[in-house]
């Protein structure tokens, strides 16, 4: 049975990939699950200077999900290749590093450094995080600035690159078409949902932040459609993301047209939970007659589809 | 190494109020699991609510196959796992982070709990008294019925000191008060090990400080994953040879941490202007 998939060049041995900020740097969790298990990682995002983060609280749990601001805390781009690289390589799996940056020249100067790191597979543009003053969503947010993102990773390095897009606007296709033209290679779709969760006894944001970005199985069914949409809006591979805790959640948005997935917060729920998808991931595909997990990818029937919202502009 | 598995419940025990004890079976948290070590744990499979919960190991058996948990049902999390049956299993990661250091030889352990963080206390006694070591137990709460756990400290050979803040058990006022007055008739040097609310920690790094004394506080921060990968049970604490604090994890660093470098709330400007000044107080 075939569960391996390719995007963009990088070859992942089956389509699971655990989801940025979310998994640490991986190597958090040596020992307790075998890495090779993943199709891939992404890294915790990575400036160039180590980061402090968001004042506490920084999680708070909502219905069927999370809300988070911890603010891309982070160890920074060079002690990353020199301290987690080595460790990383003896895993295999594919690792791809979530490169941020307050400036569009700091985007650039991160893809630099990881382009010349050996294992690094390929770049996530983190142009989405909801939870910083400077930098993540603003360029996530302005179809010109995604461009502009974008298109300066794209020369800053050989790798591939792929932009992850943010729900928090008002058609994420735009977006989408934004960075393909930029030269993304893939995207990844989506990040948080913005939130804010307020504590009626003080009258304050419950997060440290104030707002936050909410995850987790509530947001599954908006991270299908955006995934959706866009998978129908470009031609480069789509990796969904959004609340993925099952085998028939990543199906969900393998069957609305992505190429992957990442799983982001259930690996806090279950750090085993790549074995047990894995296992029932298998047993569809068996189960539906094909030994491969390329012939699910965009096989939604859709009757009288519709067209995706039509881009005419944004929000 | 902790070891992530599903545990069946082997026995629960209601103790009056909201508390019970939980015992588990969890091979790998039994034989490993050191004082101060925590499990995070969720009851069953199912989707609500989202996160696990960490939980300070309250003792583990003899045969090395089960742990028990002290547990005061309050939220979702914790409401759900004492709505558990004998047999029901839950999933639990475990043991996790940094257990207390044991007092040096000639030094007497002094533990401070304040309500429920009484819960790494009996598993310290007990390992303490296996060592031949004595200690002495200040347990508070605001009145009786917040030290459940008062009569089952049997075998720990804690020498119980309660204190109940409207004087329903024990010394009347709260905790630091009998502790302090220990301290000052204490013939042999003392450490200071606390658990409770932050106020009380707080209070109880701030006589260590006065004392010039080494005091261990078990943090307890709102944690997602137990295992450094969320970064959201940062707490700010600053090494010995470090200009400023930084957040490092209650899971993995802790959540026991030398009190003399934690930056409690409302310390900020003290602690930067100590180290701005270069002062040495912060170096012990």
């Amino acid at each position: 049975m075939n569960l391996a998939v390719e995007i963009a060049g990088i070859r992942f041995k089956n389509p699971l990939i655990a989801a940025s900020g979310t998994f640490g740097y991986g190597v958090e969790y040596e020992g307790v699950l075998d890495l090779s298990l993943l199709g891939g990682i992404v890294s915790k995002g990575l400036y160039m200077e180590p980061r402090d983060g968001a004042p506490t609280p920084r999680i708070v749990e909502t219905p069927s999900g999370l809300l988070n601001a911890i603010g891309l805390q982070g160890v920074g781009i060079r002690a990353f290749v020199r301290d987690v690289l080595p460790r990383l390589a003896k895993h295999d799996t594919a690792l791809l590093v979530n490169v941020c940056g307050d400036t569009v020249d700091e985007y650039a100067e991160v893809s630099r450094v990881c382009d010349g790191a050996p294992g690094i597979a390929g770049l996530e543009v983190n142009i989405s995080c909801p939870n910083v003053k400077k930098g993540g969503m603003a360029f996530g947010g302005d179809p010109r600035l995604t461009h502009e993102v974008v298109a300066a990773v794209r020369k800053a390095t050989r790798l591939p690159v792929i932009p992850k897009l943010s729900p928090n606007v008002g058609d994420v296709t735009v977006f989408a078409r934004a960075a393909e033209e930029a030269g993304a290679d893939a995207l990844s779709c989506i990040n948080t949902l913005l939130g804010l969760a307020i504590d009626v006894e003080t009258r304050r944001p419950k997060l440290g932040f104030g707002t936050g970005g909410l995850s987790g199985p509530a947001i599954r069914p908006v991270a299908v459609r955006m995934a959706w949409q866009v998978a129908r809006a470009v031609k480069i591979p789509v990796i969904g993301i959004g609340g993925i805790a099952g085998a028939p959640d990543a199906l969900e948005f393998l069957i609305a047209g992505c190429r992957a997935v990442q799983i982001g917060t259930a690996n806090f729920v279950d750090p085993g939970i790549y074995e047990r998808v894995l296992a029932d991931l298998r047993a569809y595909l068996e189960r539906h007659g094909t030994d491969d997990v390329n012939a699910v990818v965009g096989t939604l029937e859709y009757p009288g589809l519709p067209r995706p919202c039509d881009s005419g502009g944004r929000e | 190494m902790p070891a992530n598995r599903l545990a069946p419940l082997v026995d629960r025990e209601a103790l009056g109020g909201a508390y019970f004890l939980l015992t588990f079976r969890h091979p790998e948290t039994a034989r490993e699991a050191r004082p101060g070590q925590f499990v995070m744990i969720k009851a069953g499979v199912c989707a609500e609510p989202p996160l696990r919960r960490p939980f300070s190991v309250l003792s583990v058996d003899a045969a090395g196959e089960t742990f028990t948990l002290f547990v005061k049902a309050i939220g979702r999390g914790s409401q759900a796992l004492c709505a558990m049956a004998p047999g029901d299993v839950a999933q639990c990661l475990g043991p996790l982070g940094r257990p207390f250091t044991p007092p040096p030889g000639g030094e007497e352990a002094f533990l401070v709990a304040g309500g429920y963080g009484i819960a790494p206390f009996r598993f310290l006694g007990e390992v303490l008294e296996r060592e031949g070591r004595t200690a002495r137990l200040f347990y508070g709460g605001r009145t009786a019925a917040d030290l459940p756990l008062l009569d089952r400290l049997g075998g720990t050979g804690l020498t119980l000191v309660p204190a109940t803040e409207d004087g329903s058990l024990g010394q009347r006022g709260r905790v630091t008060v009998p502790l302090e007055a220990h301290l000052d008739g204490a013939t042999r040097p003392v450490r200071l090990y606390a658990c409770g609310p932050d106020a009380m920690m707080h209070a109880v790094a701030r006589i260590a400080a006065a004392r010039g004394l080494t005091a261990e506080v078990s943090l307890d921060p709102w944690m997602g994953c137990g295992i450094g990968t969320c970064l959201a049970c940062v707490v700010r604490v600053q090494g010995a040879d470090e200009p400023r604090w930084k957040y490092r994890c209650a899971c993995t660093e802790g959540p026991v941490f030398d009190s003399a470098r934690v930056v409690w709330p409302g310390e900020d400007d003290s602690r930067a202007r100590r180290a701005g000044g270069g002062a040495e107080e912060g170096r012990r």
